[in-house]
């Protein structure tokens, strides 16, 4: 599949009687991704996360269209295409096991319990996440493997739209290039949209890499 | 690679019950004190009954029962359909608080599954805890439930619960919307004890009040099912509060549904989502 943004525009209101001004957060981004790696860097505040929230269909946006092959996708259909990873890794239910919730939330995806725990176990040993932290409670991890959890998550889905923001924050180096080898893989089937404060580690995923500076894509990085 | 299928309702429904119970059953002690609060509360008012419960018997009349009887009955009715109107809100709370309602609702899920599965675990609790109130009340307090109308009973607690729920879910397009400040669980919370006739008959309050407690679903469902339960009432002494409620379900259900979706868009509109 191929994905497209034309004219991306969020607007963050400002909250009601605060005085502050709306936060304007993507001003008219245009974008093509796919197929394999995309990377998109950019400095704090320039718009990523609000980028692949709006592609991912987690937020509406307030003007410019997303389409999937060709065809203009709402965001209850990008819901449906798309898999986020987030840049905080501490979205679970803290007082279950590490795979419980994989199952939870692979369940909410269409997944059977057996295919989430499948899928799991395979993507822990690529990313050097025992079993062991698998079944342990998930406020008992570290931050690393919280980290290695959300990513799991996320692949998990084998959504045709993969968007990992920050995928690499917290992980040791090994654990690094077993989610390089992991992104290549997934690009073969999916398209992958990286970012990442690395530009090494960028480099070393994407194929591309544009570069997002106030809400607007201001070129290509390589 | 293929989109991701709209999950079944069931599979998210049996998803959201495991991982409720493994959440609460992993707060043990608060289950246990949870258990004895209840059994706490009941012996109140048994004892409130025991002293005072000869002095309310004209307005208890048109029920045929007791003080302790009646607020048993209401207790064990209400702990059932309030279930409903508190749980939809609170579950969401905690999933703002917890930071994992953005990732419940950046899946496929449907909103209406999630609605559905979102209270399922409070309600298997409920039915737990009613049996409880059942089984105590005939093994523990030998309470007389022989002229019992249970069909009606039934009816009036099916309609009741419906009710409820679809105010807990506009209750929770509050915490949507304004995560704090909540001014249907205000009004059920605050006066839904006073005016609703759970504590005491709602012939007790004067008439200015008795009218206002004429607004509130929950009037005409406590009235029905105690006079179900204790008179073995039937369709002609009910079917007023059972219209009532009929009408409350038929355009609380649908409008609450609808304004719960509405209130979601607003939030992935505003960027809201993730906030609490």
């Amino acid at each position: 599949m191929k994905f497209e943004a034309r004219g991306l525009v969020k607007i963050f209101p400002a909250p009601v009687l605060s005085g502050a001004a709306p936060l304007r957060a993507l001003g008219g981004l245009d974008l093509k991704a796919g197929p394999g790696v995309l990377g998109v860097e950019g400095p704090n505040g320039s718009g990523k996360t609000t980028l692949f929230k709006a592609l991912a269909g987690i937020i509406e946006t307030d003007g410019g269209t997303i389409l999937a092959d060709g065809e203009a996708a709402d965001s209850e259909r990008l819901r449906e295409l798309a898999a986020y990873c987030p840049s905080n890794p501490r979205a679970f239910y803290f007082r279950l096991s590490a795979a419980e919730n994989l199952r939870f939330f692979g369940a909410l995806a269409g997944l059977s319990a057996g295919q989430a725990l499948e899928s799991a176990g395979k993507l822990a040993e690529t990313l050097e996440l025992s079993p062991a932290d698998l079944e342990r409670r998930f406020d008992r991890l570290s931050e690393g493997n919280m980290q290695k959890v959300s990513l799991i998550r996320s692949f998990s889905r084998r959504a045709p739209l993969l968007l990992l923001d920050e995928p690499f924050r917290g992980l040791d180096a090994d654990s690094q290039q077993g989610l390089l080898e992991l992104i290549r893989e997934t690009a073969k089937t999916s398209v992958v949209v990286v970012s990442s404060h690395s530009p090494e580690l960028l480099r070393a995923a994407a194929y591309r890499v544009l570069r997002l500076e106030a809400g607007r894509l201001i070129g290509e990085a390589i | 690679m293929n989109a991701a299928p709209r999950p079944a309702a069931a599979a998210v429904i049996a998803a959201f019950i495991r991982r409720d119970f493994l959440a609460e059953s992993s707060y043990r002690l608060s289950f246990v004190l949870g258990a004895l609060a209840t059994l706490a509360n009941l012996a109140i008012f048994y004892f409130i009954g025991e002293l005072f419960g000869g002095s309310m018997a004209r307005q208890l009349e048109p029920y045929g029962t007791g003080y302790f009887t009646y607020v048993f009955t209401s207790l064990a009715f209400f702990g059932y359909i309030g279930t409903g109107a508190g749980s939809y809100s609170e579950r969401l709370r905690l999933e703002q608080m917890q930071g994992t309602l953005e990732a419940t609702l950046s899946t496929p899920l449907g909103m209406l599954p999630f609605l559905a599965a979102m209270s399922a675990w409070n309600f298997l609790f409920a039915t737990f805890e009613l049996l409880v109130y059942a089984l105590a009340g005939v093994f523990i307090f030998k309470l007389d439930f022989s002229a019992a109308n249970w069909p009606m009973a039934a009816l009036v607690f099916a309609l009741s619960t419906a009710c409820f729920a679809a105010l807990g879910m506009l209750s929770s397009c509050f915490v949507v919307l304004f995560k704090r400040g909540n001014p249907v669980a205000w009004v059920l919370n605050n006066f839904e004890g006073l005016l609703g006739g759970i504590y005491f008959p709602v012939a007790v309050l004067p008439g200015w009040l008795a009218s206002v407690s004429n607004l509130l679903p929950v009037t005409y469902a406590v009235r029905a099912f105690q006079l179900a339960v204790h008179k073995g009432a039937g369709l002609a002494e009910l079917k007023g509060d059972l219209a009532v409620l009929f009408i409350f379900a038929l355009v609380l259900i649908p409008a609450s549904a609808w304004l719960f979706s509405l209130s979601v868009k607003r939030a992935r509109k505003t960027g809201t989502l993730g906030s609490y």
